[in-house]
């Protein structure tokens, strides 16, 4: 479905996190836009008023909606994602066991247990939501929100894990930490994930981080 | 060249052009949140439309010149000295070494903009000198200026000029900002899409470069009031669970999982950089294209004085 959501915004709703990524990347390559930010199942996309007539925008998109969305290319790589899982770095695990009736070691194996794919990036520069979550492993956000959750920080919500490339307020489900760099502002490819990685989550001990 | 900051003010940072096309990978805008106070300050010292300035939030800062330079004060309205004695906005005026510049608490508005010669020197990062605080990135380390610190600049000889007073950015406590509706609005209630248009909204306290809360009626959205997160861009105007609108600014995250209920349209959204608590707010319902009409003049009318106001608005 296409709507016109502003005066320089029209929103594209889609089956799935895939499709909207590969019909942002699509549009992000042949037109002329100020944004085209993927959600989970749509598609914002900013074109400059100033130029651009809305019925000619309009007729862009819907052409582009008629001829079909190229599959996204699934990344061939995959990264690894080392987590201190619990303690002083996930300092919800407990709760959660204890919501869900697993043990913390049940948690980590199902959590490391497969290989997941990154729907989305967004919210904070290179935040990752990354799907699917066993359906043992699924748990609202919470009711209220931290202030400040670190960098590094490993939360799930939901069907998804996310990950915190920076400290942020946030009202994830903190499970664990990573010591990987997700965001460097400085570095020539500044974002280590990007929509379409293959993760995997891999159990690492505090003692491994400092040693 | 350079000036040291002898009180920060409130919060102020350093603040340039926004960060554009990079919401896809969660980089939000940045930038003045007021980019037309910005532009205003850095035409009266033959400054491109977004060299980097300070942006004072509120309270204004302290500064000690260590040289001889031009500058400008823009945007809320403050009474701001000079070694004490009082100086006009919308002038470029000179200062010598040790002189102290003070800029006081905004009396209208919410934000004075403070511009030197050149810009200040700032790290650039991801195509914009502008400070994004939650990041840490840009302007002077990525935080808002403290005590002490010494911001770095080029000055050049400049030609005096003053702000033509039709050109000069009206500030005011009661603002009427063009809106369209958006992709959740039909979430809305009768009674509630009738309230958000019809009521005279009162800006909360919590209203910073993140966004502006609004105090009024309490509006409902049918389901539990969550979505799937979709993308964002300053200007939304989300509903979240207590009901009360949420207009995100130039620093909001750039996807949301609240009903979009209604977008402050493009010729708008500069003004947001200019609530305060307390300020009344009316949202005016616009078609899109009745909106775009409206820009195109808008940007018509300011073109004469600002060429690049394309870029600016």
């Amino acid at each position: 479905m296409l709507t016109r959501s502003g005066d320089d915004l029209f929103s594209v709703t889609t089956e799935s996190p895939q499709d909207a990524q590969a019909l942002a990347s699509q549009m992000r390559d042949s037109g002329d836009w100020l944004e085209v930010i993927p959600g989970i199942d749509s598609v914002v996309l900013q074109f400059d008023a100033a130029t651009y007539d809305g019925d000619d925008v309009r007729q862009t998109i819907e052409s582009a909606l008629a001829a079909g969305i190229e599959p996204l290319q699934i990344s061939q790589s995959l990264v690894e994602i080392p987590v201190i899982y619990g303690g002083e770095y996930g300092p919800d695990l407990n709760a959660l066991c204890e919501k869900i009736g697993l043990t913390a070691d049940d948690v980590i194996a199902l959590h490391t247990g497969r290989e997941y794919t990154v729907d989305m990036i967004g919210f904070t520069p290179g935040f990752a939501f990354i799907g699917d979550l066993d359906e043992r492993l699924r748990v609202p956000r919470r009711k209220e929100p931290r202030q400040r959750v670190e960098a590094g920080s490993v939360g799930i919500a939901d069907e998804r894990t996310g990950l915190y490339a920076m400290a942020s307020p946030g009202g994830w489900t903190i499970i664990g930490r990573t010591p990987s760099r997700l965001f460097d502002p400085n570095a020539e490819q500044p974002f280590v994930l990007g929509a379409g990685t293959r993760v995997r989550f891999t159990a690492i001990s505090a003692d491994e981080l400092n040693g | 060249m350079t000036i040291t900051v002898i009180k920060p003010g409130l919060q102020s940072t350093i603040q340039s052009r926004p960060r554009v096309g990079l919401r896809h990978q969660g980089v939000p805008a940045s930038g003045a949140a007021d980019p037309l106070s910005l532009a205003l300050a850095n035409r009266l010292l033959g400054n491109t439309w977004e060299a980097p300035a300070i942006e004072a939030t509120l309270l204004g800062p302290t500064l000690r010149f260590d040289c001889e330079c031009s500058f400008s004060v823009t945007g809320a309205v403050a009474v701001a000295t000079l070694n004490g004695n009082e100086i006009q906005a919308h002038e470029s005026l000179t200062a010598i070494t040790g002189d102290k510049l003070t800029v006081g608490a905004a009396e209208v508005g919410a934000r004075m903009y403070i511009a030197v010669t050149g810009g200040f020197a700032a790290e650039d990062v991801l195509g914009s000198s502008s400070t994004n605080l939650q990041a840490g990135f840009g302007g002077l380390q990525g935080r808002a200026l403290i005590a002490g610190d010494v911001l770095r600049f080029e000055p050049s000889a400049i030609e005096s000029a003053r702000t033509p007073e039709e050109y000069r950015l009206p500030m005011s406590s009661t603002w009427a900002l063009r809106t369209c509706i958006a992709s959740e609005t039909d979430s809305l209630d009768d009674a509630s899409l009738d309230n958000l248009f019809s009521t005279n909204w009162t800006v909360d306290r919590r209203a910073d470069r993140m966004g502006v809360r609004l105090d009024g009626p309490r509006l409902n959205v049918a389901s539990d009031g969550r979505m799937p997160s979709a993308g964002v861009i300053p200007g939304t105007i989300q509903c979240p669970e207590d009901g009360s609108p949420y207009v995100l600014s130039v620093d909001a995250g750039t996807v949301g999982g609240y009903p979009r209920i209604a977008q402050v349209a493009r010729v708008d959204r500069h003004a947001l950089g200019q609530l305060r608590p307390g300020d009344h707010l009316r949202l005016l319902r616009r078609e899109p294209d009745e909106a775009v009409v409206e820009l195109r003049a808008k940007l018509a009318y300011w073109r004469e004085w600002l060429p690049d106001i394309d870029e600016i608005l």
